[in-house]
């Protein structure tokens, strides 16, 4: 009897599994209509900020907002599927492409008109765009900064080139102590000094830049630094040291900051320092964080995700998350307020940002990632020659990029 | 009871086996053999980013491309996973039948708490352990290790950053991880074993290099050979211990020890093109049917 009761309840099973995914109804009922699932990644300052603008809306509409750890990959799963995916997503605009590719991203220009975007900083809506749609609502935006210790290194004594931070670091580096860490063998922390060199990564085409002249001449130059760091490059090592006071200064994000200062450590930031050969600045990627509608939510629940991305294009949510978390708000009005103007941090990020490169959003980016940093790897750790290892590099990103078509 | 009869008998007999194991099969079915044939039926179409919804049949293609991954690269790569998994699977056996003949010796004290503290490796979380160990032992700047060489004036090692120092760390790191399930295999292997056959060895003049190499070898290889194949397997798919020591994006460590299943990882699996990795998923099953064929037919041999 009661193995019956088991075989019926497995064949239960496995016909609800089998019919489970076909059956989204076509129809959506009143009270789904107006609620709205946000997926985001992001810790719980920020969506403390977010919880309490959105609660605003109730009771026309019901906001929940769902930490998803590995929301990238979720979203491929079930981007399609509308029972089980978000409406929206509250993540970095580096993967529009990727889903706008897919299908499952809706422009945000089809919800919100174009012309009441232009309050937002102009690469911030560069970043946002995937051959020419807006599919990101941008909210803040972070690059990496010059974050300095001032114990070891005074606000007048911080380097304005990268010359005079190499001389830094020769003196200072040895007994256990760093004139400056950073992470240079990620391609993430490295591109800074690519983009400050004038190359590429990813060209705007979707081509890899690796073998040319600027890429080349910047990880040449950019080896003799990372040859005054230690040999592990991950992000534990490296803020450790500077947490610990081990490390004068680093190249790190703004997530740092809180940590830093936990450890009693009084931290400073900077502008980037110039590299001498160009005249321009370490250039470092920016990552806008901001909002993206799924399409089924787009055409489906129109008008309460018209209300979500009304309240969330409120300058004042922009100031409250970065007086909570650090972040530097999408908005050019935004630093005009003195609670932004006042905010050392924010505006260091404001004038590195005015250098950076967004961070490419083509789904080519995916396979750069892992290629720049074997290339990096090589160049930095084992000792090879730069522009073999980057053209060999260039082979290797063009035939993965064929392999993703 | 007439012929007929009992042919009828025996037949429904047969259909009940089948209906009682129904459930258990329908669920292998779901959780084995539907991935395998799914996984088998999106290699032979397009789906990718570019073809998500709009995926179409596009034959052996992948396969084709999928080939070319089958490169030096690969091959080199298939080399180090048969070494990685020969040197590994000899350091178990032997570690794990030394530590389980201590555990068994007579008059043991703390039998039990040794035991507990043997399993321990194991009711951990892999991931856990292998980002503990490179932390917390192989770091260069903070690890155990290398405060153990300063301390003794000793110039400090990069554990994971040349591919000799990389492959041996791993081999440790997956001994730590694997050990446990050979020991409690082996340890209960020996226990099996009727203490008389020892008494009568001694009594004979029996020395312990006998002992060892007549009776309990033996005796304990039928026991434990079905989980050494299991090993094996394991072993040679091994992912987590040498991706998360030394390939992990973002910390690369700049030895080059990839096995066959990073390998196809870094050249696959990253581009998001569904069907060309299943494609390479499934050359790779297939091979490790082939071993499977293999290393049955060597154990049916060495059984006879």
């Amino acid at each position: 009897m009661r193995r019956t009761g088991f075989l019926s309840l497995t064949v239960a099973a496995a016909v609800m599994l089998m019919c489970g995914c076909g059956a989204a109804n076509s129809k959506l009922s009143e009270e789904e209509a107006h609620r709205i699932v946000i997926w985001h990644d992001k810790e719980d300052a920020v969506t403390g900020v977010l919880e309490e603008k959105l609660k605003e809306l109730e009771p026309e509409v019901t906001i929940v907002l769902e930490k998803k750890s590995d929301l990238t990959e979720s979203l491929k799963m079930v981007g399609n599927n509308p029972s089980a995916a978000p409406d929206m997503y509250f993540f970095a605009h580096d993967k529009i492409g990727v889903y706008a590719e897919m299908g499952i991203l809706s422009p945000i220009t089809d919800i919100i008109p174009a012309e009441e975007l232009s309050g937002y900083m102009q690469n911030t809506l560069e970043a946002a765009t995937y051959k020419g749609e807006i599919y990101q609502l941008p909210i803040y935006y972070e690059t990496l900064l010059f974050l300095y210790n001032r114990r070891y290194m005074s606000d007048d004594a911080v380097p304005e080139t990268t010359e005079e931070l190499y001389d830094y670091m020769q003196e200072k580096t040895g007994g256990g102590h760093y004139g400056f860490v950073e992470q240079h063998s990620t391609p993430y922390y490295a591109a800074g000094w690519i983009n400050g060199f004038g190359g590429r990564i990813l060209n705007d085409d979707g081509t890899p830049g690796l073998n040319s002249d600027a890429v080349i001449a910047a990880l040449a130059y950019h080896k003799k630094f990372a040859d005054l760091m230690p040999g592990e490059t991950e992000y534990a090592t490296v803020n450790t040291l500077f947490n610990e006071g081990m490390a004068h200064a680093t190249i790190g994000g703004p997530w740092l900051i809180p940590t830093v200062r936990e450890s009693g450590i009084d931290v400073g930031a900077a502008p980037m320092p110039v590299i001498d050969e160009t005249g321009t600045p370490i250039a470092p990627y920016m990552g806008v964080q901001g909002i993206q509608v799924l399409q089924y939510a787009a055409s489906n629940k129109t008008e309460s995700v018209e209300k979500v991305l009304r309240a969330l294009m409120d300058p004042e949510v922009q100031i409250s998350l970065a007086q909570a978390s650090g972040c530097a708000p999408a908005s050019e009005e935004c630093y005009t307020m003195p609670e932004i103007a006042d905010d050392e941090i924010v505006m260091t990020m404001k004038e590195t940002a005015e250098h950076a490169v967004p961070m490419p959003n083509l789904p080519e980016m995916d396979v750069m990632w892992t290629v720049v940093g074997n290339l990096l790897t090589d160049v930095n750790m084992s000792d090879e020659d730069v522009a073999e290892s980057a053209e060999k590099a260039q082979e290797e990103a063009l035939s993965l990029i064929k392999t993703m078509q | 009871m007439n012929s007929d009869t009992k042919k009828k008998k025996k037949r429904a007999d047969t259909l009940f086996a089948y209906l009682w194991s129904a459930p258990s099969l329908l669920l292998i079915f779901l959780i084995v053999i539907f991935p395998i044939l799914y996984t088998g039926y999106i290699s032979v179409t397009n789906m990718n980013v570019y073809h998500w919804n709009n995926y179409e049949f596009i034959g052996l293609q992948n396969y084709k491309d999928a080939l070319l991954v089958f490169d030096n690269g690969f091959l080199s790569a298939l080399f180090r996973t048969i070494l990685w998994t020969a040197v590994n699977m000899v350091l178990q056996l032997i570690l794990a039948y030394v530590l389980a003949s201590l555990l068994n010796i007579k008059g043991l004290r703390l039998r039990n708490v040794y035991r507990t503290l043997l399993i321990f490796p194991w009711a951990m979380p892999g991931y856990v352990s292998i980002l503990l160990w490179k932390t917390g032992m192989f770091n260069s700047q903070f690890g155990l290790l290398n405060q153990w060489l300063t301390k003794a004036g000793l110039e400090p090692v990069k554990w994971l950053g040349s591919n000799f120092m990389a492959f041996f760390s791993c081999t440790v790191v997956n001994l730590w991880l694997a050990l446990p399930f050979m020991i409690t295999i082996i340890d209960g292997a020996l226990q099996s074993i009727d203490r008389s056959f020892y008494e009568s060895a001694v009594l004979e003049g029996a020395t312990w290099f006998e002992r060892t190499r007549y009776i309990t070898l033996p005796m304990i290889r039928p026991i434990i050979a079905p989980s050494v194949i299991i090993t094996v397997f394991t072993t040679f798919k091994q992912f987590d211990v040498i991706y998360l020591l030394t390939q992990q994006v973002g910390s690369k460590t700049g030895a080059d020890i990839h096995t066959i299943l990073t390998y196809a990882y870094e050249k696959a699996f990253i581009t998001n093109n569904y069907g060309y990795s299943s494609a390479i998923s499934m050359m790779i099953f297939a091979m490790l049917i082939v071993f499977s064929w293999l290393s049955k037919a060597n154990t049916k041999e060495a059984s006879i």
